[in-house]
């Protein structure tokens, strides 16, 4: 192993020799926290640690559901760290971006209204609702098309009850009428 | 070499820094972790002026490829395991920062420095209670035990 020798050979040296070895204490000040190396597209976390941002992303996904400085154990995340731009460095893009970005959460707004989802006309979305007028079960069978007052996506689980229970209702509805026509 | 990984670059710069200036009672053997850089044989002096005074340990690190992200494994190796209520006698060491806690500004000298004080701290000699239990029915690599963090004392 060619390299191993000669890097512990070369640092040797430095020991020898102070000057070198004050340069070098100052290169630490600017070292990753995580790989040792000079800062290599350098952020740093509000509480004020260096690293790499590549170094960063990496320990931020591996413990994704828990993420805290390396160094100081505060919490951190994508969104507060702060890239750092030297001089000389032409391309100022932001070292977050280069990494691919984390998928952005999902959130569902809470409902607008409080009463029985048949009666919500308010919002100006499209309904159909039909049924036979003297029978109060009218309201059962109306469809709700509306779309959602913020446009904010829909969770899966919620928009998958609405449907499973208007098709309960429309079946309801139409053996209700097959038994009317029939009585 | 030029295509060395990432981790084998942190693992030479550690390994440079603890031959340059090691912790007081600590020599790592380094043409063994030289040949293999995954694999690092420590040994370990008992602080002065404490139960483990004079008594000499070894401890083995093991290296993942993705270290530092992930934690080493670290166990004690040899003919001397420390007796202590933390050490058992297959030589796996309870500690939160070998699994839970680590962090990958952590190091191999501040992983050792956390050992020896945690044997230095130590006020009676014993093994963990549930010491033959465990070393019966345990894996071989500690990280795969789900330890059970509960006495910071020592």
């Amino acid at each position: 192993m060619a390299t191993t020798s000669s890097e512990s050979d070369s640092s040797r040296k430095n020991t020898d020799n102070k000057e070198n070895e004050s340069k070098d204490e100052q290169n630490n000040m600017f070292e990753c926290n995580i790989c040792l190396d000079n800062a290599k597209d350098a952020v740093v976390s509000v509480c004020g640690h260096l690293f790499c941002w590549p170094c960063l992303h990496q320990w931020l996904e591996t413990r994704s559901s828990r993420q805290v400085c390396p160094v100081c154990k505060a919490v951190i995340s994508k969104d507060k760290v702060i890239p750092i731009y030297g001089r000389g460095n032409t391309k100022q893009e932001d070292p977050r971006n280069k990494v691919p970005p984390r998928p952005a959460g999902q959130r569902t707004e809470p409902d607008a209204n409080t009463g029985f989802p048949g009666f919500n006309f308010g919002d100006g979305g499209f309904h159909l609702s039909f049924g036979i007028g003297a029978f109060p079960f009218g309201f059962l069978t109306s469809f709700n098309f509306s779309d959602r007052p913020h446009g904010v996506p829909v969770g899966g689980q919620l928009q998958q009850d609405d449907h499973y229970l208007s098709k309960l209702f429309l079946w309801i509805a139409v053996i209700f009428i097959v038994w009317l026509l029939l009585a | 070499m030029a295509g060395k990984t990432p981790s084998e670059k942190r693992l030479h710069k550690e390994l440079i820094s603890l031959v340059k200036e090691p912790p007081p009672g600590m020599i790592v053997d380094a043409d063994q972790a030289e040949q293999n850089l995954n694999t690092w044989t420590i040994n370990m002096q008992g602080a002065e002026g404490t139960l483990y005074d004079g008594e000499l340990f070894q401890l083995q690190f093991k290296f993942g490829s993705s270290y530092p992200f992930e934690s080493p494994e670290v166990t004690f190796v040899g003919q001397n395991i420390p007796v202590h209520p933390h050490v058992y006698s297959n030589g796996h060491i309870c500690l939160s920062i070998l699994t839970d806690d680590w962090s990958p500004a952590l190091s191999v000298q501040s992983v050792c420095l956390s050992i020896i004080s945690m044997l230095s701290s130590c006020k009676e000699k014993k093994r963990p209670p549930d010491n033959s239990f465990y070393v019966k029915t345990c894996n071989k690599n500690p990280k795969k035990t789900k330890w059970w963090y509960h006495d910071d004392k020592v």
